[in-house]
């Protein structure tokens, strides 16, 4: 019995335990389960998660390959790969007044961080920051901070004082073709002027690692704004324009409108001076047009005769006066009439000629459209479609009636400079193969004797200011009397210099126009182009012509000894 | 058939049993064949994106811990990384190569000697950032708590186990106070963080040891409101927790780590090409998960998250069919503690949680705590084994959830 009791009970006790381990292991088991699909349930949501951050968090731009690698806009250099606008990561400063979490603004006091701030900026004006930072509002204290100026503010310690990262662009010639390159907006795309024209370029991935080079010469372009502000202030003008163009292949090597904006700093003044008056300003340039009216007269074959006299008196056409400045005898030559800039002999050479030809070469010169740039701004010329009465014409034939760009008057003497081609201008570098056929608008030979003539008037005439020693300059003047109110305001005048060198084969067309400039000791008191335009082109040829590969050479000149008996001091009467 | 039965005797040792003869060669055979495959290979691709994303993180980590007097070079990061993952290898292969039995002991014996560090810590441990957790040997120092993780799981589950053999013993509330000793000595610390994930391991062994659901839920009730306590008691937890909720200001960790993640898009910026990660503090251990973001997209992040879960699921369905409680409880608890510790890192890269301060096994660098990891694996590894040609008693997954459907 005794026996019996002890081994049943070893026996229900292992019973027991084999029950209860079976019954511990079904519970683990099906608990597993619940442990897994918890996990299971996290994972779900974390995915969820990635999903939901990955498709809706746009606020947060990604890190491409792009942005890691490229320059975030690319980069504008002269055509001699001098930088003219660059990327340039820098930081602004920008004041979080939330930055500490609610409650005060800063640490120190809104005037310790001031003059701190003031000690890093010496430009700032404490007081007024002193009040913005009491204020407590945010916003930019200063968009631009250089990278050493950023550690010097992150070393005051002020949370609130952040310094977002932004990338700037910088043009390490300041103001210096401004008008050509523009500048580049707060949303990050380009304004104004090059920068405009290859805002997409300059912003795609797939270009913008490659710089782009511009036609100008940054050396060229400095000499010309160099020149021309002396010119301007010499003469108290309102303001001017320049230009140099190649006239084989139409790239503008400097292109200049004054007074000009710092793309740097845009500000209010700055943003009054970015109208452009070499492509957008349309004047009417007055004598400058005479020689183009010549040329056509010699295309045309209305003058063969260099030494036939016209009379220079004063005449009635359709009820109106035309008569010159000044008296210039009797009668004139058409090399007399350049030189002396006769109105009266170029309305009769336009008699001869008719209005239907001059109007039709002025056509061929593109002057009835914009003109023919890059830029953006481009002014539409004064120009009278339908047949021109006879009066109209021999009026644009001395430059009045009119209203070109100064670009359209240097495309037209390009044109009548290198042989008689018609090219387009351009602000891009061209490689040697991609220079434009052009059209032909003069013929060769009439191209060979207007070089002769504006060479001539240079030398004997009203251009003899520019007519710097060895660079063979030839060019006209032309003094427009500016258009106010229903006529003309004879005391404020448009003064222009068209000018190409070396005359013996041109390779340079240069347009200086001061506007409004007033008669001073430098000007010998004089208002007209031949004391003040024509001095600054004789002053910017020697500076620009050995940059550009011409040297000054006194034995060679184009031959003008054909022509120089009919003048009176180049040895005739 | 004139060998007599072994009696015990003093001075006499048992005799030899009858073995096969062994080799290395043969023993690792064995190994492989009894290693569960698929979960090694998981492991090691996990390591091997860790690999990568330290290379990552490096460049940030060495830019932001050099100091005036001492450079670190780039990729520092990446190279003493590598080395502590060729320790943590040999580690890992060592304790999947123990028998069941031996990773037991191993486990209970690592466990009791943290235990004792982890006491001595308040008297000869090292002050690091405000937090007493390490003890330095002169040449290194280590975290007891960190090697504390891969034999905790172990040294409850066996301790739960001690009721097949004898069911009147207290054993879920012997766990629970090795549990209250452990909070205790992690909260001096302390290490909020760490004590959660403790929690979150003995939760587990004491829900598969079969404590009555009411009273899981009356355990997680008490959780919340010791969560809530803590909230209010400590400063750095509460700062953490106001973060989270309030959504934190601009620039901290919190909002870096989310630009960080989000910067590289779907696909990624690229190794080493990564931008926003060069301002991300931890970027090598906590924030490693953004920085993946950042170089390798979120279609990889999503592909990590997987990655955890499927080492997860694995371990744990082939669990439904063990036969031994012990190895069923250690091995759902060590896989408690790897996953919970990656779920929660994850999370708080994904500001789904407030900010801990945990890294992620196995990806992060971790110094000597890679090593820790590794071990847990390891024995994850050891207790996972089993002989692949043995037929299984146990009805399986599927007749499992079928009666349990039909119950």
């Amino acid at each position: 019995m005794n026996a019996l009791t002890f081994s049943t009970a070893i026996y229900s006790g292992r019973v027991q335990l084999v029950t209860i381990r079976q019954r511990s292991l079904t519970v683990a088991r099906l608990r597993v389960l619940l442990v897994a699909a918890s996990f299971a349930l996290l994972a779900t949501m974390a995915v969820l998660r990635i999903g939901y951050l990955g498709l809706t968090d746009a606020a947060h731009s990604a890190t491409s390959f792009e942005e890691a690698l490229l320059p975030p806009r690319g980069e504008i250099t002269d055509r001699n790969g001098q930088p003219l606008a660059r990327a340039f990561p820098a930081f602004a400063l920008w004041y979080n007044p939330d930055a500490l979490g609610g409650g005060t603004a800063l640490v120190k006091s809104p005037k310790e961080v001031a003059l701190e701030l003031k000690a890093i900026f010496p430009d700032i004006d404490e007081f007024e920051l002193t009040e913005r930072l009491a204020k407590g509002k945010a916003g930019y204290l200063r968009r631009r901070v250089l990278p050493e100026d950023a550690n010097r503010v992150q070393a005051i310690g002020e949370l609130a004082l952040e310094l977002p990262q932004e990338t700037d662009r910088y043009y390490p010639q300041g103001s210096m073709g401004a008008h050509v390159l523009g500048y580049v907006g707060a949303d990050g795309h380009g304004r104004v002027g090059m920068e405009a024209v290859l805002d997409k370029q300059l912003r795609d991935p797939a270009t913008r690692m490659h710089s782009v080079p511009l036609s100008i010469d940054v050396r060229v372009q400095g000499a010309l704004e160099d020149e021309l502000t002396r010119g301007m202030r010499a003469t108290n003008a309102q303001g001017s324009a320049g230009i140099v163009l190649d006239v084989d292949t139409g790239e503008v090597l400097a292109l200049a409108s004054l007074p000009e904006f710092d793309p740097n700093r845009i500000d209010e003044a700055g943003a009054r001076n970015m109208f452009n008056r070499v492509t957008n300003q349309v004047y009417e340039l007055g004598s400058t047009f005479k020689p183009l009216t010549v040329a056509s007269a010699i295309d045309a074959g209305t003058v063969t005769d260099l030494s036939r006299r016209y009379s220079a008196l004063p005449f009635r056409q359709s009820g109106f006066t035309l008569k010159d400045s000044h008296d210039l005898g009797a009668s004139l030559n058409v090399p007399e009439m350049l030189i002396h800039s006769s109105n009266v002999v170029t309305a009769h050479v336009v008699s001869d000629l008719g209005p239907a030809r001059l109007k039709k070469t002025l056509a061929d010169l593109h002057m009835n459209d914009r003109p023919e740039i890059e830029l953006p701004a481009k002014g539409f010329p004064i120009w009278h479609s339908g047949e021109w009465p006879i009066l109209r014409a021999m009026t644009v034939g001395y430059g009045h009636g009119i209203a070109v760009t100064p670009l359209h008057l240097a495309n037209a003497y390009a044109a009548m400079v290198n042989g008689g081609i018609y090219r387009p201008a351009t602000l891009r570098k061209l490689a040697p193969g991609d220079v434009p056929a052009g059209r032909r608008v003069f013929k060769a030979s009439t191209s060979a004797r207007m070089n002769q003539l504006l060479r001539m008037i240079a030398v004997y005439g009203t251009g003899r200011k520019a007519n710097a020693p060895g660079f063979r300059v030839g060019g006209k003047t032309g003094s427009a009397d500016k258009p106010s109110g229903g006529g003309y305001n004879h005391s404020s005048v448009v003064a222009t210099f068209a000018a190409a060198f070396p005359m013996d084969r041109p390779r340079y067309v240069v347009i200086a126009m001061l506007d409004d400039p007033k008669g001073t000791v430098a000007s010998s008191f004089q208002r007209t182009a031949a004391w003040n335009a024509a001095p600054v082109v004789g002053r910017l040829v020697p500076r620009i012509g050995p940059v550009l590969g011409v040297v000054p050479d006194s034995t060679r000149d184009v031959d003008l000894t054909d022509l120089a008996p009919l003048v009176p001091k180049g040895g005739g009467e | 058939m004139n060998e007599r039965p072994y009696i015990p005797r003093s001075g006499h040792a048992a005799p030899a049993q009858a073995r096969y003869p062994t080799s290395k060669r043969a023993e690792l055979k064995i190994w492989w064949r009894e290693v569960d495959r698929v979960l090694l290979g998981l492991i090691l691709l996990l390591m091997a994106i860790g690999t990568a994303a330290v290379a990552a993180a490096s460049p940030a980590s060495a830019h932001r811990l050099s100091t005036r007097n001492v450079h670190l070079p780039e990729l520092y990061f990446y190279w003493t990384h590598l080395k502590w993952q060729a320790v943590g290898l040999v580690f890992l292969f060592g304790a999947s190569a123990l028998s069941r039995e031996n990773a037991r002991r191993v486990g209970i014996v690592l466990a009791a000697a943290m235990l004792f560090f982890l006491m001595l810590i308040p008297v000869v441990g090292s002050e690091v950032n405000g937090a007493k957790r390490w003890i330095s040997l002169g040449f290194a120092g280590f975290q007891p708590s960190e090697f504390l993780k891969p034999g905790f799981a172990i040294l409850l589950a066996w301790i739960v186990s001690w009721r097949l053999r004898d069911p009147q013993l207290p054993v879920v509330a012997t766990v629970t106070g090795v549990m209250a000793i452990v909070a205790a000595l992690m909260m001096m610390q302390p290490d909020f963080g760490g004590t959660i994930l403790f929690a979150g391991v003995w939760f587990t062994i004491v829900l598969l040891a079969g404590i009555p659901l009411k009273r899981v839920g009356i355990l997680a009730g008490a959780g919340v409101a010791l969560l809530t306590a803590t909230y209010f008691l400590y400063d750095n937890a509460r700062h953490r927790i106001d973060a989270f909720l309030g959504g934190g200001t601009a620039f901290d960790q919190v909002d870096l780590a989310s630009r960080t993640l989000l910067a590289g898009g779907w696909t990624g910026a690229g190794l080493w090409l990564g931008v926003r990660k060069m301002n991300l503090p931890e970027a090598h251990t906590d924030y490693i998960f953004s920085v993946i973001g950042e170089e390798f997209g979120l279609i990889v992040c999503a592909i990590i998250v997987l990655l955890y879960l499927a080492i997860i699921v694995r371990v744990l369905t082939r669990l439904v069919d063990e036969e031994d409680l012990f190895t069923l409880l250690a091995a759902a608890g060590l896989c408690a503690q790897i996953g919970g510790q990656a779920f929660i890192n994850i999370l708080v890269n994904l500001q789904l949680f407030p900010s801990k301060g945990m890294t992620l096994p196995l990806v992060s660098y971790g110094g000597s705590s890679t090593i820790a990891v590794c071990l847990a694996v390891g024995l994850l590894l050891a207790l996972t084994r089993r002989n692949p040609f043995l037929y299984r008693q146990t009805p399986g997954l599927k007749a499992l959830i079928a009666k349990e459907l039909e119950a």
